[in-house]
Order: structure tokens, then sequence, then C-alpha cells
């Protein structure tokens, strides 16, 4: 399965808007990027607003069901002195071929003025179709 | 052909892997990368590292928690 997936690359939908969802998108995408696999990912839901201009500094809500284990978790993270999920992104993309697109729609309806006020590491802004094509001979992750 | 040593330890993963490459990328066919982690990881990461990149897994070995992995720089393109 991995060797299908590493031929053809890696594609994310990222929605979530949770601090927690965004570790294991900054980790799959460093870690594909390891095995050499392309990555894009679609911003998209909630998600886009750790995209905007300086937007990832305020990725910190976790999720009401796992309350109690919020503390273990920022604890351990600490511990291991894991680099964040931002610089893991922009890690991944000096290293190797990840692109990150953001929802056209999802921008409108949160009225993101997107000549202004996406961060850095977005690549362009795009519409469902243009994503979908991309994704014709990828695997599709949803977070 | 030189061992380029590696000190990933204390890094979770994908630190091990991200710090392989760093050195991979400095390497020529020939060189071993040796690399130490403390992330249990590194196991699994490495062979599968190897599997798809085509390098040689030489050894892992584990002596107090911390994890070396040898690997031989085999089948680099040059870009």
């Amino acid at each position: 399965m991995v060797d299908s997936m590493a031929k053809k690359g890696l594609n994310f939908v990222m929605f979530s808007g949770t601090a927690d969802k965004f570790i294991p998108l900054g980790v799959l995408t460093q870690s594909a990027v390891n095995l050499e696999m392309p990555v894009s990912i679609f911003v998209t839901g909630w998600a886009i607003q750790g995209f905007r201009k300086d937007g990832y500094k305020k990725v910190n809500r976790m999720p009401k069901e796992f309350e109690d284990l919020v503390p273990d978790l920022m604890k351990g993270m600490e511990e291991m002195k894991a680099p964040s999920w931002y610089d893991m992104l922009k890690e991944a993309k000096e290293m190797g071929d990840v692109k990150v697109y953001v929802c056209s729609m999802m921008a409108g309806a949160f009225k993101i003025d997107t000549k202004n006020d996406l961060d850095p590491i977005v690549d362009d802004v795009v519409g469902a179709a243009a994503f979908l094509q991309m994704c014709e001979d990828r695997e599709v992750i949803f977070i | 052909m030189t061992t380029l040593k590696v000190d990933s330890r204390g890094t979770s993963c994908p630190g091990p892997i991200t710090d392989l490459i760093r050195a991979y990328r400095e390497s020529s066919n020939g060189d071993v990368i040796e690399l130490l982690a403390t992330d249990p990881g590194v196991k699994a990461d490495t062979k599968a590292w190897c599997e798809r990149t085509k390098n040689e897994l030489l050894n892992i070995t584990e002596e107090n928690d911390v994890y070396k992995v040898e690997i031989r720089i085999v089948s680099k393109r040059t870009r």
C-alpha cells in the first residue's frame, strides 16, 4: 500500500479547525516528503482560519470531548519537543513537492481577502473541481 | 566513502527520518549513514524509507533505549 501511494502521491482535505487535527497534517506531510511523495493540501472548512496571515498562531482550540486529555497531550508534545505543525509544513515545502490550496468557496464564506490575508505558505486559491482533478491518481485523506 | 553520523536522539516522529534525509542530501553513493534515535518508530520508518528509496539497511541495534540504524547509500540519483 505504501508503495502504490508513494508512486502517485498523497492529498489531504484539511477541514477540521482544532489544534489536535493539525498535528497529523504536519506529521503525515513531512513523512510523505521524506518518502519522496508529492503532497497537495486542500484547506477548507474551519481549517481555513489556520491558513490566514498569522493564523497558525491562533490554532489552539481543542475538541471538547477530549478536554480531560488535553493537558496530557500538551505536556507530552512539549516534553518531546515536537515541532509545530506549521514548522513541519514549512520544512516539508522546502524539502519536497508540497502545495497548499485554499478553497475559494470557504474563503468567500468567511469573507477572507485572498490577496492579502492568506499565509505565505498558501500556494493558490482553487475551487473543488481543480482539487479533485489533482486527486485523480492520488490517495486522499480527509482530516 | 564516509560515515555520516546523525544524532536524532530526543526527537519524535518524523524527526529521525527528517534528520536522516538532511544527511542523505549531503551523502554520496557508498557512504554509510549512522543514525541515532530514541523514537521507537525509527525501526519501521527507516525500513520503509530504505525500501522506498532503494538504499540498503545494514543494521539496527538497540542499547539503553537508543536505536542505532546503519544505512548504506546505494541509489542516490544525481540531480
